[in-house]
């Protein structure tokens, strides 16, 4: 394992104990997001199209589709957790523009794991 | 200057976190001595009831956050590499970015107190007081997200040099041989990166509450006040070890040095290092006794805090069968070191006796508790630090402080300090509350203040003539040399100050003391049985 992708590890670690922590207190007060019906599955479609294309180390579509997952975000009820996970996957963007080549595979890492945050994210949501 | 402002280099890094540590702590300082001068007396009124709350906040938060935090990360990442054998950190654009992110979050809590409206509620700021109906101005808004720039910093070192530790050893630098303070280094690290996380939740949901309306910690509306002390106590106990197992790494350098022999049990004091860490994820419960929690959940967490304990004293033990039999040279780092073992006994002692429920009904949110975390904080972390300083300061800056100076320093702030500190147990035992902006006359109230803050302008004095030293050290302190105490550890093989790339060559390393088996071909460690 390199540094960077070392590092990432870590920073996933820290995430994911973020993560956990506010989404059990969301679910103990019910202050989950609510989701359109097919909104929602069109929103994790995108997301999850957007990790097979970080998986085939496409960067361009991967943005495109994480761009589009994004703006569908908007469009949906304001949520903490939805709104949080939202700026996570926009510096996702973020990196995936500007960071050189030799951090593609540290920056997979990110994409993966928000994908798996949405994934839970999109599991305990309520549906309108 | 803008070399500096551009800097990666992990020295100059190292450098800017103890500058602005230093920088913070003028001003934590001053505001421990106002609050100091207002309780000097009964019904005193030198400043108002809202004033005494912006400036204890403020400095609770100042000396955790911005002052302990970042000079324990600056020792860590100007000397991590340097012990290890490795040239920089793994991730230096990362090291630069953290520095950063950390000294605006601590200009932007101070922006609060300068425009008037700093946050009032207590450096851990319980709900609902923080609510809006009971904290309308933006003071808490600062704090919050001060905090949020200051754990993203904070996590973000935490990973630099986890990394580094991880993957920029010298060769032959097995985690066996790794030094102690590395080591520290390495699980303090680790710990903030699970523990820090549970302090950016609770702001988030805390900053949710004030500016969107949500209802977390707002009981009225459903919430419930107690997350907050859940998830502020999740990051809040491990905190307190953040802040002290990196001052254990540095006893454990210095001790032995001055000692000169071997730190004794060095397997024991590694796993007592990780014992210490994993524990103190199950104690945060006994911050919160007085909370109604039920018996079996009370009785579980008073055990977990008793047990922490015990990986500490073997610790102490060591510490102590360090110096028995050795060659002591009482240098200031020295005494420092010693009386660092002394003062945190004593801290120690009463927080084992917190762990005993009806003790902490007894004398919770008193002067007791205060005495206890500035005998933590200030004997066991501050000690060691300026043992560290005294220790290190040759190889940060290439002279010699000077030892006179030193040598009345040190008596100076043992003296203020346990004067200040030493009576607030009886305080509180008396039933003073902290948080209070001023007393009645009651029996004992008056003198015993009044004795804490004479001691308290003792320690300041101390602690005055320490940074006179420091200043005149670095003008006109006698040159040090690569190794002015004789010592082990790889950072001694580097010039003083270390130039860019630490080593003209990389080390390699066969023993936990590389310098000794330099100095002492004939009778290397390695060859040891």
């Amino acid at each position: 394992m390199r540094r960077a992708e070392l590092g990432m590890a870590m920073f996933l670690i820290s995430e994911g104990v973020f993560f956990f922590l506010l989404i059990l207190a969301c679910t103990y007060f019910r202050a989950l997001p609510r989701l359109y019906a097919p909104y929602g599955w069109i929103l994790t479609g995108l997301l999850l199209a957007s990790s097979a294309s970080m998986w085939r180390k496409w960067r361009w579509p991967t943005i495109a589709l994480g761009t589009v997952f994004l703006v569908g975000l908007v469009g949906t009820p304001f949520a903490l957790l939805t709104a949080v996970h939202g700026l996570f996957v926009f510096a996702g963007i973020v990196a995936l523009a500007v960071a050189p080549a030799s951090g593609g595979r540290a920056i997979s890492f990110y994409w993966y794991f928000f994908t798996a945050v949405w994934l839970i994210i999109f599991g305990v949501a309520g549906q309108i | 200057m803008t070399e500096w402002l551009r800097a990666r280099d992990h020295k100059r890094i190292g450098v800017l976190y103890m500058l602005s540590a230093l920088l913070f702590f003028l001003a934590g300082g001053m505001e421990a001595m106002v609050m100091r001068a207002q309780l000097a007396a009964p019904n005193l009124k030198l400043i108002g009831p809202e004033t005494y709350n912006q400036i204890f906040t403020m400095h609770g938060t100042t000396m955790i956050f911005l002052v302990a935090m970042p000079v324990l990360t600056g020792f860590g990442v100007y000397l991590t590499p340097l012990m290890i054998g490795a040239n920089e950190m793994a991730l230096p654009r990362l090291g630069a970015i953290s520095f950063w992110l950390q000294f605006v979050g601590g200009v932007l809590l101070y922006f609060s107190f300068a425009i008037g409206t700093a946050p009032d509620a207590g450096w851990f700021s319980y709900a609902p007081l923080t609510e809006k109906a009971f904290s309308p101005g933006p003071g808490l808004d600062y704090w919050a997200i001060a905090l949020l720039m200051i754990a993203a910093a904070s996590i973000g070192s935490a990973i630099n040099l986890i990394v580094t530790v991880a993957m920029e050893r010298a060769p032959g630098m097995t985690m066996r041989l790794v030094p102690m303070f590395a080591w520290t280094t390495l699980v303090t690290s680790i710990m903030i990166v699970f523990a820090l996380p549970a302090l950016a939740a609770s702001l988030v949901m805390l900053l949710s509450d004030r500016l969107l309306h949500a209802r977390f910690f707002d009981a009225a509306q459903g919430g419930a006040p107690l997350l907050w002390q859940h998830y502020f106590w999740i990051f809040g106990h491990p905190e307190v070890y953040i802040l002290v197992l990196p001052a254990f790494g540095m006893i454990s350098e210095i001790i032995p040095v001055f000692s000169r022999k071997p730190i004794f049990g060095y397997p024991f004091v590694a796993t007592s290092t990780v014992a210490i860490a994993f524990l103190s994820y199950g104690v945060w419960v006994h911050h919160m006794f007085a909370v109604a929690l039920g018996r079996n959940f009370l009785a579980v967490f008073a055990a977990a805090s008793m047990l922490i304990a015990v990986p500490t004293g073997m610790k102490i033990f060591s510490w102590i069968a360090t110096m028995w039999g050795g060659a002591i040279q009482f240098t200031t780092a020295m005494l420092f070191a010693v009386a660092f073992l002394l003062e945190f006994t004593v801290g120690g002692l009463s927080g084992v006796a917190f762990a005993a429920v009806p003790v902490d009904w007894q004398v919770t949110d008193t002067y007791f508790v205060v005495a206890h975390i500035h005998y933590v904080l200030v004997g066991g972390t501050v000690f060691a630090l300026l043992a560290a300083v005294h220790y290190w300061f040759p190889k940060f800056s290439g002279r010699l402080l000077d030892e006179k100076m030193g040598r009345w320093s040190f008596w100076l702030i043992v003296l203020g300090f346990n004067t200040a500190f030493f009576v607030q147990h009886f305080l509180g035992m008396l039933g003073m509350r902290r948080r209070v902006y001023t007393y009645p006359d009651i029996a004992w109230f008056g003198a015993l203040n009044l004795i804490s803050t004479v001691g308290a302008g003792i320690l300041v004095f101390g602690i005055f003539i320490f940074l006179c030293n420091v200043a005149m050290s670095l003008l006109f302190g006698a040159k040090a040399g690569e190794d002015p105490w004789n010592a082990w550890t790889l950072e001694w093989a580097a010039a003083s100050p270390p130039s860019l790339q630490n080593f003209a060559q990389t080390p390699e390393v066969r023993s936990r003391r590389p310098l000794w088996d330099l100095k002492h071909p004939e009778a290397p460690d390695w060859g040891q049985p």
